[in-house]
């Protein structure tokens, strides 16, 4: 199950143990575990609609003095493009990203291609740096997803970790 | 009847005269500037449909703090799905209060295809409450008197919009923002004012 992988439980303690207090997400098989564990360090868990609305809020809760993170698959990155351009980065607002890849390698779903493959060129775009994570042990998730962190905490800028496929789960067909 | 954009904000701000507000882009933004003497709020140049995300973010972030959401019909059109969060999460600061002219105005006044019901919608959600009001009493008295979070729906004059106000500067609007977010909340315990309490973090 993925709630209960090594790598999931590392990026979850990571973002826990480096201040995050409230993560807005829609939910993808292979961010499960990542949920699971943050809702188990007493992280706010917030569900919300659209992945435009989760930047929205959490651009709201951190120019309020919050610690939010986001979380989606990288298909929710289509759908929140204007929110990352016109506000967050607009705005000058630091937010940690979290976008779990599909349509990259060994994807056997043709409609989450085109996006998937779009994804680093998007980010790119936005001027937003995009650090993969790949060790299903999760020997690398403490040092990416904290260096995520400083970049958005002490340096303001938004920043993404992207949950490759070779962690393992949510390969299946969601 | 139907009141004046820049009314329906100098009534909110003296409803809630410590209230932070999140203006969309257009009139909401154009007639709170006017109101408040481009005051320290958050006006959202641009991000069409991101402005109730965002106040229902600020609102979690600071529950003692009244919080409005000031927003357009063509912006809440975009982001209705929003007040399902909001009915999720019921944040009990958080007030939305929606200037309906009908139309697009500030792209040049096109008509919206459909009456948005958005009182009538909010209304039928689990949590929240809602009044449609077109004078400046009864937004007075929805202001302060709907159990929270509240969605009031303030029928304005179509062609009443406060005309362009100069594009705001992202980097000075948050400065402002932030810096009146920390002031206010010092000032306020100060002088021991009232305090809007809500359950954290359902
Ligand atoms: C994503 C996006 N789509 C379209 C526009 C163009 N646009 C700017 S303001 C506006 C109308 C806003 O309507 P409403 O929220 O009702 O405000 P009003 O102009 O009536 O005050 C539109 C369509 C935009 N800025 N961004
Ligand atoms: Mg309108």
């Amino acid at each position: 199950m993925s709630g209960s992988l090594a790598w999931a439980a590392a990026v979850g303690d990571a973002l826990a143990d480096g201040g995050v207090d409230v993560a807005a997400y829609l939910p993808d098989s292979r961010l499960q575990g990542v949920l699971v564990r943050l809702a188990e360090r007493g992280v706010a868990m917030r569900c919300l609609t659209r992945e435009e609305e989760c930047v929205g809020y959490a651009a709201g809760r951190a120019l309020a003095g919050g610690r939010p993170v986001v979380l989606m698959q990288c298909s929710g990155l289509g759908n929140s493009l204007n929110a990352l351009g016109s506000l967050v980065v607009a705005y000058g607002i630091g937010l940690p990203l979290v976008l779990s890849m599909r349509g990259t390698l060994g994807e056997a779903n043709p409609a989450q291609v085109p996006i998937g493959l779009a994804t680093p060129a998007l980010l790119a775009a936005l001027g937003v740096p995009v650090y993969p994570l790949r060790d299903p042990h999760g020997g690398d998730a403490a040092s990416t997803v904290g260096g995520v962190l400083t970049l958005v905490q002490r340096a303001g800028r938004t920043a993404a970790v992207a949950l490759e496929p070779e962690l393992g789960g949510g390969r299946g067909a969601h | 009847m139907a009141v004046e954009p820049t009314d329906v904000a100098a009534v909110v701000l003296a409803a809630h005269p410590h209230a932070l507000v999140v203006a969309a882009l257009g009139t909401a933004t154009s007639a709170l500037r006017l109101a408040s003497d481009d005051g320290p709020h958050l006006y959202l140049g641009g991000a069409m449909g991101s402005a109730l995300a965002t106040a229902l973010g600020v609102a979690e972030a600071v529950p003692e703090r009244t919080v409005v959401a000031l927003l357009g019909d063509g912006e809440l059109l975009m982001s209705a799905n929003g007040l399902w969060s909001v009915a999720a999460y019921r944040p009990a600061n958080l007030v939305t209060v929606v200037l309906t002219d009908g139309l697009y105005s500030i792209t040049g006044g096109q008509p919206l295809p459909v009456d948005p019901c958005f009182a009538d919608v909010a209304g039928a959600l689990p949590g929240l409450t809602a009044a449609r009001v077109s004078d400046g009493g009864n937004l007075r008295d929805a202001l302060l008197e709907l159990p929270r979070p509240a969605l009031v729906e303030a029928v304005v004059r179509t062609g009443s919009r406060p005309g362009p106000s100069p594009f705001v500067d992202p980097g000075t609007v948050r400065t402002r923002f932030t810096a009146a977010l920390r002031a206010t909340a010092a000032e306020r315990q100060d002088t021991g004012q009232e305090v809007v309490t809500c359950t954290a973090d359902r």
